[in-house]
């Protein structure tokens, strides 16, 4: 019982240390504190709710294998959202769904029209569907999965440029859709599955 | 100036967690894939172990090793027999006055090699288990 709260108590880093010595529990504490995080990085790259807990799986055990290579540049759960991201780019780049060149801009995508009152209340999940596959995926590496622009581009294989552009289309829908909300804050609502 | 304090609140929105209902579910079945990833390769070490130590052990007796060892037991007994007649100071300046022989650097450098082989496998036994 002691142990389980100074697990619950102890720095991620310390944990990272354990799991480093093989200790599945304390690594257990790990995915109970980031899990859900990296589920939903991945859900709001575009995976569906039963692809996105796979990958996140799968992210972790990645993660349990590698952990002796985490020396702590940067956040645990960064990490670990960053090998999620790169499943998820390789299923991604496997199924061939779109391709990464420019695409010509489809103004039905665009989000919040008509919910641009002061109290409108939307949150990143729901702007996030205003936005393309392609621009969604980009917007997410950087600004959730923690990419430079040309981390993203090597990720996707893509031109620097390209990366680019999508990025910047994605934030003027995204800004569209949330400039009406200040504190840009996801609703606290639970999910179910 | 706008735009990098929008990109910022973004981050932050992305940084936000959301509450889902299983998410005990899925520690669970992460968990539970751990576990199993585990059993397997202790299973596969085990399996790699005894399939290795029959190959090995297959190899030494068609090699002919037992007879060889017994060879050489009946070797060393002869020889130890002559030392023990001969005086001490004979046998010492055999030993040490005309430098080791070819046969005793293989000894040396096969007891090297094997507490290697041991320190590797000790040092990788107590990476896996």
């Amino acid at each position: 019982m002691a142990q389980l709260a100074a697990r619950a108590s102890a720095h991620d880093m310390d944990l990272v240390a354990q799991s480093v010595g093989g200790n599945r529990d304390a690594f257990g504490e790990l995915v109970r504190r980031h899990g859900s995080g990296v589920r939903a990085l991945l859900r709001r790259m575009g995976a569906d709710a039963a692809t996105a807990d796979d990958l996140a799986q799968d992210a972790f055990l990645a993660a349990f294998e590698q952990v002796a290579e985490f020396r702590g540049e940067g956040t645990f759960a960064g990490w670990v959202k960053r090998i999620a991201a790169r499943l998820y780019i390789r299923r991604w780049r496997r199924e061939a769904r779109m391709p990464l060149g420019p695409e010509a801009p489809d103004e039905d995508m665009g989000v919040g029209r008509g919910e641009s009152g002061a109290n409108a209340r939307i949150d990143l999940d729901e702007a996030l569907k205003g936005l393309s596959p392609v621009e969604r995926l980009c917007v997410s590496l950087c600004y959730g999965a923690g990419l430079s622009h040309a981390e993203a581009a090597a990720a996707l294989n893509a031109p620097l440029g390209t990366v680019k552009s999508h990025v910047k289309r994605g934030l003027d829908k995204l800004k569209g859709a949330l400039v009406a909300e200040p504190s840009l804050s996801t609703q606290e609502r639970a999910y179910n599955g | 100036m706008a735009d990098r304090n929008f990109e910022a609140r973004l981050e932050s929105a992305f940084a936000e967690t959301p509450a889902y209902a299983d998410a005990d579910l899925f520690v669970l079945r992460v968990n539970d894939a751990l576990e199993r990833n585990w059993l397997m390769r202790r299973i596969l070490i085990g399996a790699l172990g005894v399939a290795g130590g029959l190959i090995g052990g297959a190899q030494l007796l068609r090699s002919g090793l037992i007879d060889r060892l017994g060879a050489v037991g009946g070797a060393w007994r002869l020889v130890n027999n002559e030392l023990t007649s001969l005086p001490t100071d004979r046998v010492l300046s055999g030993l040490f006055g005309a430098g080791p022989s070819t046969g005793a650097e293989i000894l040396w450098m096969s007891g090297a090699m094997a507490i290697l082989a041991l320190g590797l496998f000790v040092t990788r036994a107590m990476r896996e288990f």
